[in-house]
């Protein structure tokens, strides 16, 4: 017994802390270029733009078709004669969808690669890793995750996902519309899920609708029998998950077979066809609001944005054989104000910071966009649909 | 109230027959060779991704998930043959390193191969049903056949057949156990292929309900290791309880305190186990002593 007893206890320690060092080491670097350094001679020689996105890990499924969007926007650009007659160089680097992965990538780009102008994270978590860093080095940021938080009284950070309060007033101008009175939450347990809860009921005031119940998840979590058994309890009028694939559609398929009969909102988390791969049948029926990129074909033909649209879609799938998701989308509009504002101010970093700022009536996939020093975020409810899952696609609702 | 308990048990045992699988795998290693294999759930995410190409592929499911678990079986033994059998002094220290080392190289394999997005597996046969008010799903009823058929199996085979208990005596007693005629060199060879075989299980019946992703094996691999050590990594019976037992406790934890808080259950036992029970659940000493 006691001879057991010594010799399982190094073993089982050993191992165990095996296990621990690598679960915090995660995987490699496989996302993206080299690490070319920069010229560093302000204006001249190529430019460079960073990108950190969340390429492996829990956020892979935005982080990946952000990956090839802008490396195909970069390569086209360049095809083209650059910005001014100044080749691009794009450095995308994997936050491995973590917070200190984005913060290192951040500090890496500025300091070894010189960027002018850094684009990412995925994530809101990532996202808002990187704001201390890009205001203290002051270097323009446009992130492509959600949280309103991240562009709150920042100088130096924009962002062009559509605003998670903007959603949630969606989301909650629909539920008064058909008379529900309350309403339960299965949030994300990170920074996209953060404060959404306040916000509902806040937004819900307005319109006499009570939150009753909120549940979190980890975004990395597979099972979600238990949030979604105290969801069922709550007995609520309809309820909310908020999160990104694939841990929403999960818990989205965990919810219907609960029997839980209630109509499901999700957020513009779930813009993609992961969803479907992760929800399965389970998504029939699931209201979101997302941008118009996914139920473009069943847009009026005057829509402004249709064009560019179009023109995304197919340059897309001709070069990686899926369609793009929303949040390629948000990947593109931030390449594409980014673009704007370097050929306007070159790559004087207040100068560029301020020409940002000044992006007005740029038509993106997401939205048009006015930026202002008030308004980093540039889009209103107007960048805005309700979309209805249905025979595995989204679809524009009514 | 009572039927949210019941619930949650049900999900909870049914997320832990993979991790008892798992542990079985881990075990079976550790009782023939001492060697802790680190790469025992990334075999299961490499089953369960395998099976999911092939589905895509055209193959039939059931056709896929058997391929998937041969094909895994065999880098199990490849494994052995080409990387654990060339060490010698092999202390389990050095496996765990040496293990470390494939499970890493397997894992950036799966991320060239499949990419970084998560892949679901159809759900196999059958329709979910509802036991008054408790819903189980179909896949749940496999995962749990998959552990009592493949599990018990295991179990059976190690502490009934002749031939199972020879295999273990090896561990205890390699030079004995030459002399009466066991040749380690296969004693080593069918423990790593049970251990490869469970994992491909495990990865298959899990992959229609939690997806199969590139780095989600480390984790669950952990868990499974947990239960092992509940079992004191010699116990097939106490590590299947074991995991059983974690499986429930995180369905628990998540559903009476918080969601969050649902992977550190694992870590939490471990500890707890370590320091006040190091020999793990087991109540006799004799099963390991053939």
């Amino acid at each position: 017994m006691a001879r057991s007893h010594r010799r399982i206890m190094p073993v089982a320690l050993a191992a165990a802390a095996a296990l621990t060092l690598t679960a915090c080491g995660g995987g490699g670097n496989f996302g993206g270029d080299d690490d070319t350094g920069g010229d560093g001679e302000a204006e001249e020689g190529p430019i460079v733009i960073g990108a950190v996105l969340d390429i492996t890990g829990v956020g892979a499924n935005l982080g990946v078709p952000e990956q090839n969007t802008l490396q195909m926007l970069a390569d086209q650009l360049n095809a083209e004669g650059g910005i001014n007659g100044r080749e691009v160089e794009l450095i995308i680097k994997d936050n491995q969808s973590t917070e200190d992965g984005a913060a290192r990538a951040t500090t890496e780009l500025i300091q070894n690669d010189d960027v002018d102008l850094i684009i990412g994270a995925s994530r809101t978590g990532p996202s808002l890793a990187m704001r201390p860093i890009v205001e203290s080095e002051q270097i323009p940021n446009i992130s492509i995750a959600a949280n309103a938080a991240i562009v709150e009284g920042s100088d130096w950070v924009f962002k062009t996902a559509q605003n998670d309060v903007v959603v949630i007033q969606s989301i909650i101008d629909n539920m008064a519309e058909k008379g529900y009175k309350t309403v339960a939450l299965a949030r994300d347990a990170t920074g996209f899920g953060e404060g959404i809860a306040e916000m509902i009921t806040e937004v819900g005031a307005e319109q006499g609708i009570e939150l009753i119940a909120t549940e979190s998840f980890e975004p990395s979590a597979t099972d979600f029998t238990a949030q979604m058994t105290n969801i069922r309890n709550a007995e609520a009028d309809a309820n909310i998950i908020w999160g990104i694939t694939p841990s929403a559609g999960l818990a989205q398929a965990a919810y219907v077979q609960l029997g839980i009969d209630a109509p499901v909102y999700q957020s513009h988390g779930v813009a993609n066809d992961a969803f479907f791969e992760a929800a399965g049948d389970a998504a029939d029926g699931v209201l979101a609001p997302m941008g118009r990129l996914l139920v473009a074909d069943q847009l009026p033909d005057d829509d402004p944005q249709l064009p560019v649209i179009d023109q995304f879609v197919a340059d897309y799938t001709e070069e990686f054989g899926t369609p793009p998701s929303s949040f390629a989308g948000h990947a593109y509009d931030a390449w594409k104000i980014a673009v704007i504002a370097l050929e306007e101010a070159g790559t004087d970093a207040d100068a560029l910071r301020d020409a940002i700022e000044n992006v007005s009536g740029f038509v993106g996939i997401s939205g048009v966009f006015e930026m202002s020093p008030e308004n980093h975020s540039g889009l209103d409810s107007s960048a805005l649909i309700m979309a209805e899952a249905g025979d595995g696609r989204w679809n524009l609702a009514e | 109230m009572l039927v949210d308990f019941l619930q949650l048990t049900v999900a909870g045992l049914s997320q832990g027959s993979v991790y008892a699988l798992l542990a079985v795998g881990l075990i079976a290693t550790y009782t023939v060779r001492h060697v802790i294999n680190i790469a025992q759930g990334d075999f299961a995410m490499l089953a369960g991704l395998g099976a999911v190409s092939m589905v895509a592929g055209g193959v039939p499911l059931l056709l896929a998930v058997i391929f998937a678990i041969i094909g895994v079986t065999v880098a199990s033994v490849i494994m052995e043959r080409l990387i654990i059998s060339r060490v010698k002094n092999l202390t389990t220290l050095v496996s765990i390193i040496l293990t470390l080392g494939v499970s890493t190289l397997i894992q950036a394999c799966m991320l060239l191969a499949w990419g970084a997005e998560g892949r679901r597996l159809p759900t196999f046969p059958g329709s979910d049903i509802n036991v008054a008010g408790i819903s189980i799903r179909s896949q749940e009823l496999w995962m749990l056949g998959a552990l009592l058929v493949v599990g018990g199996g295991i179990l059976l085979f190690y502490e009934k057949t002749k031939f199972g208990k020879a295999l273990r005596a090896v561990a205890e007693q390699p030079v004995a156990a030459r002399i009466v005629g066991i040749s380690p060199v296969v004693a080593s060879i069918v423990a790593f292929a049970i251990a490869g075989f469970a994992g491909g299980v495990s990865g298959v019946v899990a992959a229609p309900l939690y997806l199969a992703t590139w780095s989600a094996g480390l984790l669950l691999g952990l868990k499974g290791f947990v239960a092992a050590v509940l079992g004191g990594l010699v116990s097939f019976r106490a590590a299947i309880i074991g995991a059983l037992v974690l499986g429930v406790l995180e369905q628990y934890v998540a559903g009476y305190i918080d969601g969050g808080f649902k992977d550190a259950v694992a870590f939490l036992v471990l500890i707890l186990v370590l320091i006040i029970r190091p020999q793990g659940l087991v109540l006799r000493q004799s099963a390991v002593r053939v």
